[in-house]
């Protein structure tokens, strides 16, 4: 006789994925019943909406402690930041389908994106290997098809490119998680933090394939040379839920693992490797960006670097370390958005707005986009008065306080670099018209304008009002 | 570690053994290559055609589409094994994902995936 399966089950600590699991399989539907020319606005404003009550229903979760199904997932402040995060590059990237993408594939992708985003919220609570990669696997798998979701070869070819590097990745994760689970014997995160394990071979052979694994996921040199093709050739909403959902999903991961899963006892040696690869993404990924032509590469690239900045604030481990990388993930993923939305803005469905020559003396035809282009740049370099600057000195003054004063080093030399590109995009925003004919630019509809300015007003807010949560340390048990 | 170590010793006996069946005959054999040696083998038949035949793109679309069956069959067989243990909470779960699985089926039927264009 089996146990009554139905005692275990507790449904409300999942709701906010519940909920976005129901709106993906409404949102297909009631694509097939609507008007031809309602399909992009019904598929935007029934994900839009169970975005936001996803995220009203997360919300409530903040103080609960805990876990659920059997030690799986763990509720807690944790877990409610990074649903958060998640649902917000969520929401932002379902507006971006506003102006990018066929019609008639709109549907499909916004149903594409909710799966997707339900497995980063999985792995933002995942404390279990198991759940860690279910929620991976759910968010790739989703993410593979949403590459391929345009008619450009580029796109195919991002598709396909992602799909063979990612499973390989995951490959090297599953033997990881496998020698995790032949060290502890068990597939709980809480398994780990036995003392006895802090020398086991196993542990430390899987902990590394693990990671390699995470920091694929997370674009880290030198696992980051999927990320410029994957995002050029991915659609824009793609490439911008991508960049952020993906990240601060596998950093919540990471997080979990480092904060609370590692055996007591552990030495510093073995965390190494991570802070290494931190440094390494900092200088590739700002190098990477200064020959590069196409906004969505050049994005790439400083997404590799700010993964390397993320980073940096976990180094010392201390509770005090992790907010500073929320909070510089939350300003992260607004920049981000914000960038793409203008990117959006400019584009129809050939995106021509992700090609750095569209934005040559753009401020003379739309001063409004190319001034807030500039505040987005400007805050992804890390400059005042935005929430980038206040972020960056935040992730300075902890690395640098744990004792991990090499990566800061790194830090400012790896802005110093990015400041360069980002300079010359705005630089040539602010070109005077060289009297070519440029091709005509598409009229945006008002919720994606009204977002961009709501992005920027968010940036600044940011700087002088810097909350950070405070419940927020990972637990597993 | 020591339980681990037969385990191992698999692993390098397989190694060996793919290396050895893999390397051995190109040391050891004398290429003769001919124009029968190239063709297809078909039970000792004259091969009639190229076999890399072209084939449409829409079996891919119907081999796909017969997964997502045969993975919902496979998973209906355990629940119905154990239906009586699982009770009402199975007949819900099971409820559910014929429910996810419906919505996919009328998405592809209305999308046109099933009409042999």
């Amino acid at each position: 006789m089996i146990a009554n399966p139905t005692t275990q089950v507790d449904w409300n600590g999942i709701a906010p994925i519940i909920t976005i699991a129901v709106t993906a399989l409404v949102v297909p539907f009631a694509d097939l019943f609507a008007r031809t020319h309602a399909k992009r606005w019904v598929a935007i404003l029934i994900g839009g909406l169970g975005t936001l009550l996803a995220a009203g229903l997360c919300a409530q979760q903040y103080g609960s402690t805990g876990t659920v199904f059997g030690g799986a997932f763990a509720l807690g402040g944790f877990t409610v930041v990074f649903e958060e995060i998640v649902l917000l590059a969520l929401f932002g990237s379902l507006l971006l389908f506003a102006t990018t993408m066929q019609e008639r594939r709109v549907g499909g992708s916004v149903a594409l994106m909710l799966w997707s985003a339900c497995g980063a919220l999985l792995m933002a609570g995942a404390s279990n290997l198991m759940t860690v990669f279910l929620g991976i696997e759910l968010l790739s798998l989703a993410l593979y098809c949403l590459c391929g979701m345009n008619d450009r070869p580029a796109s195919r070819e991002s598709a396909l490119k992602y799909l063979v590097l990612s499973s390989t990745a995951s490959g090297f994760m599953l033997l990881g998680m496998a020698l995790l689970f032949g060290a502890s014997g068990s597939v709980a995160l809480s398994s780990l933090t036995l003392g006895g394990l802090a020398t086991s071979s196993f542990l430390w052979s899987g902990s590394a394939l693990f990671f390699v694994g995470l920091a694929f996921k997370m674009s880290l040199a030198p696992f980051h040379a999927w990320s410029p093709d994957v995002y050029e050739g991915a659609p824009m909403p793609v490439t911008a839920f991508m960049s952020v959902a993906t990240k601060a999903a596998t950093l919540a991961v990471l997080a979990r693992f480092l904060y609370a899963a590692l055996p007591t006892g552990m030495s510093s040696a073995f965390l190494l490797p991570i802070w290494i690869l931190a440094g390494l993404s900092m200088l590739v990924g700002n190098l990477g960006m200064l020959a590069q032509t196409d906004l969505k590469r050049l994005l790439a690239y400083s997404g590799v670097a700010q993964a390397g900045y993320l980073l940096v604030a976990l180094a010392g481990t201390t509770a005090l370390g992790l907010r500073y990388a929320i909070y510089y993930l939350v300003a992260y993923a607004i920049m981000n958005l914000g960038a793409f939305s203008v990117a959006a803005a400019l584009s129809d469905e050939k995106e021509a707005g992700s090609a750095l020559s569209a934005y040559h003396a753009l401020a003379s035809r739309r001063p409004y986009l190319a001034a807030m282009m500039s505040l987005f740049l400007l805050a992804l370099a890390g400059l005042p008065p935005t929430a980038g600057f206040l972020g960056k000195i935040l992730l300075l003054s902890t690395g640098v306080a744990t004792g991990y004063w090499w990566l800061a080093v790194l830090l400012i030399l790896g802005t110093a670099i990015s400041l360069f590109a980002y300079a010359k995009i705005i630089r040539a925003m602010y070109a005077r018209p060289d009297g070519k004919a440029q091709p005509e630019l598409p009229v945006a509809p008002w919720p994606a304008m009204i977002s961009i300015a709501l992005y920027g007003i968010a940036l600044v807010v940011m700087t002088f009002y810097p909350l950070t949560p405070s419940n927020i340390v990972p637990f597993v048990r | 570690m020591a339980p681990y170590g037969s385990v191992a010793l698999y692993l390098c006996v397989a190694l060996a053994a793919a290396l050895l069946f893999t390397v051995l005959p190109g040391l050891l054999a004398k290429p003769k290559p001919n124009a029968h040696k190239d063709e297809a083998y078909e039970c000792g038949v004259e091969p009639t055609s190229s076999v890399s035949g072209r084939f449409p793109v829409r079996f891919y679309l119907i081999a796909m589409l017969f997964v997502v069956f045969d993975v919902e069959a496979a998973s209906f067989y355990p629940w119905a094994v154990q239906m009586h243990a699982l009770r009402m909470f199975g007949l819900l779960e099971m409820a559910v994902f014929v429910v996810v699985l419906g919505i996919g089926y009328a998405y592809v039927w209305k999308k046109g995936g099933f009409s042999w264009r």
